[in-house]
């Protein structure tokens, strides 16, 4: 297997945004060979999570190839739900690992604001189980049946909200943000009840944005040194267990053992924060924090910013932004900028090692990715 | 009153699914038919306040471990003074589970299915002193 760099990486703004889908995505994917100073992929892979029922299009992959002007260049279309972008990233890095293409650019988004959200919620809400879904069970609903669970196992309310309060003071830090006003634990904790015990201010918001890199097999400042993929019963009935996912455990482990490190290496991570407590469970699920200590280390300040080990410094989905697709490779975006030193000077972490990780669905189809600068 | 729900069970594992499930869910083996008796333990539940397309909110959803096995999601009319390990009854209407809180009847057949633990075996004989009051309506269940 070849090593693979990322030769660059750029993205659109996130919230709701006015450009048609495409060009979002060309808009990304040409600045992001900019900055790799590339002309031309080998390869295109395309990350939309469902464009048939948010936009009514279909053969997407052929659409934003040829809409950004590379009718002729090989491209594909990759899906795994909510992780499209980190499962899109994981094909384009088999292709120039293997040698089958030099240089691949992977470009994700979505583009849902333009419907209304009990609308949105539906739509997404059908990479649910089917027979659980007929019950009008939303991601939200998923999300606090786990975080019920969680709460009876010792999470508190203040843990949770703390994870939104700090992702939205990095969101504030971060021009290309959906959300960019700090937040107080008393407007989380104040907030309309969602899902009940998760709240609005819990929640990502539904956003529009577009984010892509260049992956290549010559040597860039970059390397991707791990990549994992994980998997688990897509009905929560079936699931061992209601308060870690199995699948970033499975995800995380494929991606050390690629990587030759652990856990411990890490100085920063982007981490799928859909829901204020699954930032919590996937930091112990990937091993960042003992079972039990990331919601208390949350409280202490050390998951933010300025802490031993900074979470979401882009925002996170709760702040940046979840445009689905686009997620999963905005966060490597991310964490490419800050091993290069490309994020303004007070959201910048020091860095040499950074993670990124991508829930696909109810945890079923997760990602963890591992990049380290030279 | 509680009734028996259709489920299957994986010959492999022992996995019982409500409702039936053709593989089970981790193997790849077909499962074989059985029943469940339709109550059990809540293990999460929530009220959906925000619901999709095609429904009415408040929305009450429960995950209920049956005690014969298997773990369902289902309805109810409220969530209002349920707790995680609060028994209830479920019942089929057609394809749908619905929760309910279990009377002291349902509640006596459970605690005696259950009736290992001290504190549940003594429950489990003061409420078998009104289920005999009431045996007529019971037989021919379990």
């Amino acid at each position: 297997m070849r090593d693979v760099w990322i030769a660059g990486a750029d993205m659109t703004r996130v919230g709701r945004l006015q450009e048609p889908l495409q060009d979002l995505m060309a808009v990304a994917a040409h600045a992001a060979l900019r900055s790799a100073d590339r002309d031309r992929p080998d390869s295109i892979v395309v990350a939309t999570m469902n464009p048939e029922e948010f936009l009514g299009e279909g053969n997407f992959a052929s659409n934003v190839a040829t809409h950004m002007g590379f009718a002729n260049v090989p491209t594909m279309r990759v899906e795994t739900a909510t992780s499209s972008g980190a499962a899109a990233f994981y094909a384009g890095f088999a292709q120039v690992a293997s040698g089958l293409a030099d240089t691949v650019v992977v470009v994700g988004g979505e583009k849902m604001t333009h419907l209304p959200t009990p609308k949105v919620s539906e739509l997404i809400g059908r990479s649910l189980d089917p027979y659980e879904r007929s019950y009008g069970t939303t991601m939200p609903a998923f999300a606090a049946l786990v975080t019920r669970a969680l709460m009876a196992r010792g999470a508190t309310d203040r843990e949770m909200a703390q994870v939104a309060v700090k992702n939205h003071a990095n969101g504030a830090r971060n021009p290309l943000a959906h959300f960019r006003e700090p937040i107080t634990l008393e407007m989380v904790l104040e907030s309309r009840m969602v899902a009940d015990p998760l709240r609005l201010f819990h929640c990502c918001p539904i956003s529009d944005g577009a984010a892509a890199v260049v992956l290549t097999a010559e040597r860039a400042t970059v390397r991707v040194v791990g990549v994992g993929q994980g998997t688990d019963a897509l009905a929560l009935r079936h699931r061992e267990s209601l308060t870690s996912f199995r699948a970033t455990q499975a995800a995380a482990s494929a991606a050390f053992a690629m990587a030759g490190f652990g856990p411990e290496r890490i100085d920063m991570a982007e981490i799928h924060d859909a829901f204020a407590p699954f930032e919590l469970i996937s930091l112990e699920d990937i091993g960042l924090f003992p079972a039990g200590k990331a919601g208390p280390a949350t409280l202490n300040g050390e998951t933010a910013l300025d802490g031993r080990l900074p979470i979401n410094p882009s925002g996170g989905l709760k702040a940046r932004g979840h445009p689905l697709a686009a997620t999963g490779l905005a966060q490597i975006v991310e964490c490419v900028w800050q091993l290069t030193w490309h994020v303004p000077p007070r959201r910048q972490v020091k860095c040499n090692v950074a993670l990124a990780q991508s829930i696909g669905g109810p945890g079923t189809n997760n990602w963890v990715t591992v990049l380290e600068s030279r | 009153m509680i009734e028996h729900l259709a489920a299957s069970r994986c010959p492999e594992c022992r996995l019982v699914a409500a409702p039936p499930a053709r593989w089970c869910p981790r193997h790849p083996v077909e499962m074989t038919p059985t029943s469940v008796m339709g109550g059990g333990e809540v293990v999460s539940f929530t009220t959906l306040l925000s619901p999709p397309e095609g429904f009415r909110s408040p929305l009450h959803i429960a995950l209920v471990d049956l005690v014969g096995g298997a773990r369902l999601v289902c309805h109810g009319d409220k969530t209002q003074g349920l707790k995680i390990g609060s028994w209830v009854a479920i019942e089929a209407v057609g394809n749908i589970y619905y929760f309910s809180h279990l009377g002291a009847l349902d509640r006596a057949k459970l605690f005696w299915r259950r009736a290992g633990r001290a504190g549940e075996r003594m429950s489990a004989i003061a409420q078998s002193l009104a289920k005999r009051a009431w045996k007529g309506r019971l037989r021919g269940e379990s």
